[in-house]
């Protein structure tokens, strides 16, 4: 927090210039409908009416942080380095969950090559161990990675509790129930 | 149906349920069970730093809804649940406030400013007992109040309020919603129209699913649970970890206690609380009742209250107010308790939900279906049987049953939950994300719901960041498609007039007060500054 920051000038100028795009140029092109419309003589609301409300709330809500707030004291900062810690969290995430996505099919595509089968992941993807490897995988990679982020270290400790952490995940949404598929057996 | 018959029949819903086991003969209930587990688990959560009663009810939602399926039976076991979260958290935040000085949750900062003093004075087991008789006085009283007002209120809006007038009073909601949470109405409104915006995607009534972009992933929306526990929980996560590497806060040892003396709370020590738990029961209760203003709020103004009046009745040797007094414990815990029964007001009367818990409460019951909290559901329907009414009435059966948990188990196993402090947060964290992650997953079972739940998260980190808070946006967007649903009828209603908010004498009212709360708000942070 700071005395000078002018973060609410910002917040509130971006918030006006989002909602002017948004009711200019995003709605507009983006609805079949208008505001309102007139359908075998009878007066009706258009599709464009409702999102343009919530485009003039952003609207109106940034006018009020330039006018009234822009000099409101203990303005918060974003500070670079933190939304680089944020960004290196995202990037282990999304690792993870193309690891998640791709492990299982990638596993098997491998095991068809080395004994020569013809295996299917879809059809796999309700049995033991096919539909646990994408998840155990994606999984171990973001808990262990987001830990490591955050302490600054890769220690062996901490992959242990990643992967008990992840076979808790999965004794609670899986084991336990027949209907519920885990990550990323549903769509696959 | 008389309204005797509806509340007998609530009772009868919650005890004579599909039965789990029996007890010496008694059949026990598998609602009864669930409340039992639900505020356990939610005394655990709350004791826990970095979890939140939100947090459990998200994981445990999807679970809930593939044992119990989506049929009208499976409303009392889950809501049941959930309340049973909702009340056992709100206690559980007291433990590590008081035994370590770290909140369990946001409510309970105030806890620690007389708690941990206590603990340090070797009194923490005394301290617990305090926090734990005012925490359930203080809820006892708001869910009574809630009894009562929250069926006349939906009484009164059935009869009175017609479509423009209900059009104008959920835009009322949203301003003062937007006008109170944060203390930033300019935030306040950024925060609600990117909900509403967000609620409207791939929806509408036209062929082509609007503000889809062409996309096809975008012409189904975001799905109510990716919004939702995406900006509320993944975003809260970010922000916490983010917020642990900065403060370069370690897992170090925790602080070790030691009890000391008399820890007993005695019928002396109770009379010299009760009136300040009285007191920062109808302050919690109050703020409660509106919509979006949280239980720190409450906590804190029932604090300041109950300074004020240990300033002039202190004895000459009792300790000030944040040196340890335990009237500061008992007037903030009456008061963040209480908040939580008054905050079902505005769910079960109008359909608006005031805080996360509140949200969970109609998510749950929108993914069940057969109840659908509103003014409708309080309809004394004589000749046939509302269903509706007979599960609020087993809800309020079910809270009374939460509240005598906690009133008999809950100090016990409150006192019992100090471990819970230990488990580091750098470790807790990524396993909660991992756990939310899949909790949309197993609901929706495609990969694009949990991207979408990413970018929610990420929004709602950005948001916390920026001091604006993500609860309006949750708020809004599930309002969104209500509140256009109820405009377009109301349009229709008076012949296409599109000045219907404002010929109807209240509707004008709504919205002369929903804009003259954001004008207020806002006048009043520009001359504070």
């Amino acid at each position: 927090m700071s005395q000078a920051s002018r973060s609410n000038l910002v917040i509130g100028l971006l918030a006006i210039a989002f909602s002017a795009l948004a009711l200019f140029a995003w709605i507009p092109l983006d609805t079949e409908t208008g505001l309102i419309e007139k359908v075998r003589r009878q007066i009706t609301v258009g599709d464009a009416l409702a999102p343009s409300v919530a485009a003039v709330f952003v609207g109106v809500g940034g006018l009020l942080l330039v006018v009234f707030e822009r000099r409101a004291p203990n303005q918060p900062v974003l500070s670079t380095e933190n939304l680089l810690f944020v960004l290196r969290l995202l990037v282990v995430i999304a690792i993870a969950l193309l690891t998640m996505r791709f492990a299982g099919p990638a596993i098997v595509w491998l095991a068809n090559v080395i004994q020569g089968t013809e295996l299917e992941y879809r059809l796999l993807r309700d049995t033991v161990p096919w539909k646990y490897l994408g998840f155990l995988m994606g999984g171990t990679i973001m808990v262990f990675g987001m830990i490591s982020v955050v302490e600054g270290q890769l220690r062996l400790r901490l992959l242990f509790i990643s992967i008990a952490a992840v076979l808790a995940v999965m004794f609670v949404y899986d084991v336990p129930f027949e209907d519920l598929l885990l990550p990323p057996n549903g769509d696959v | 149906m008389g309204t005797l018959d509806y509340i007998w029949m609530g009772i009868l819903a919650v005890f004579q349920g599909p039965e789990l086991f029996s007890l010496f003969g008694l059949p026990i209930s598998i609602t009864l069970v669930m409340i039992l587990c639900g505020f356990l688990t939610g005394i655990a959560v709350g004791a826990t730093p970095g979890l939140a009663g939100p947090v459990a009810m998200a994981i445990a939602l999807p679970i809930l809804i593939s044992v119990f399926g989506f049929t009208p039976d499976a409303l009392l076991p889950v809501l049941g649940f959930l309340i049973g979260i909702m009340k056992g958290a709100t206690v559980g935040g007291a433990v590590p406030a008081i035994l370590f000085n770290t909140p369990g949750t946001p409510d309970a900062f105030m806890t620690t400013l007389d708690g941990y003093p206590m603990t340090q004075r070797g009194k923490a087991k005394k301290a617990l007992r305090v926090a734990h008789f005012s925490s359930a006085s203080g809820d006892t009283f708001s869910d009574i109040v809630l009894f009562v007002c929250a069926p006349f209120l939906a009484i009164l809006v059935e009869a009175y309020l017609d479509l423009p007038e209900k059009t104008a009073l959920l835009i009322l909601s949203l301003s003062f919603i937007s006008a109170v949470i944060g203390g930033s109405p300019g935030k306040g409104l950024i925060s609600t129209g990117l909900g509403l915006l967000a609620a409207y995607v791939g929806t509408g009534e036209d062929f082509y699913p609007r503000l889809s972009m062409g996309q096809s992933e975008l012409s189904r929306g975001f799905p109510i649970v990716t919004a939702v526990l995406g900006v509320l929980i993944i975003g809260a996560v970010l922000k916490e970890l983010e917020d642990l590497w900065r403060t370069k806060r370690s897992s170090g040892t925790l602080p070790q206690h030691t009890d000391d003396g008399d820890q007993r709370l005695h019928g002396a020590d109770i009379r010299r609380l009760l009136p300040y738990i009285g007191r920062s029961a109808v302050i919690g209760t109050a703020i409660g009742a509106l919509p979006g203003i949280g239980s720190t709020l409450a906590a804190t103004l029932g604090y300041t209250v109950g300074r004020a009046r240990y300033v002039r009745k202190k004895r000459p040797d009792a300790p000030a107010f944040g040196e340890g007094a335990s009237e500061g414990i008992a007037a903030t815990e009456a008061a963040n308790s209480s908040v939580s029964g008054a905050n079902l007001i505005p769910v079960l009367s109008l359909g608006i939900p005031g805080n996360a818990a509140a949200v969970f409460l109609i998510l749950a019951a929108e993914s069940i279906g057969g109840f659908n909290p509103g003014p409708s559901v309080f309809r004394f329907t004589a000749d046939t049987v509302n269903p509706e009414l007979v599960i609020a009435f087993g809800l309020f059966t079910a809270m009374m049953i939460a509240n005598i948990l906690n009133w008999t188990i809950g100090g016990l196993f409150m006192r019992s939950m100090g471990v819970m402090t230990r488990i580091p947060k750098q470790i807790l964290l990524p396993s909660v994300l991992l756990l939310t992650l899949t909790a949309i997953y197993v609901q929706e079972t495609r990969m694009e719901a949990i991207w979408f739940a990413l970018g929610f998260g990420v929004l709602g980190y950005l948001m916390r960041s920026v001091s604006i808070s993500p609860l309006p946006f949750v708020i809004a967007f599930i309002l969104g498609g209500n509140l256009e649903a109820t405009a377009r009828q109301a349009f229709s209603a008076t012949g296409g007039d599109p000045w219907f908010l404002f010929t109807n004498p209240i509707a004008a009212v709504f919205m002369a007060m929903a804009v003259a709360f954001i004008l207020m708000t806002a006048r009043r942070k520009n001359t504070t500054v």
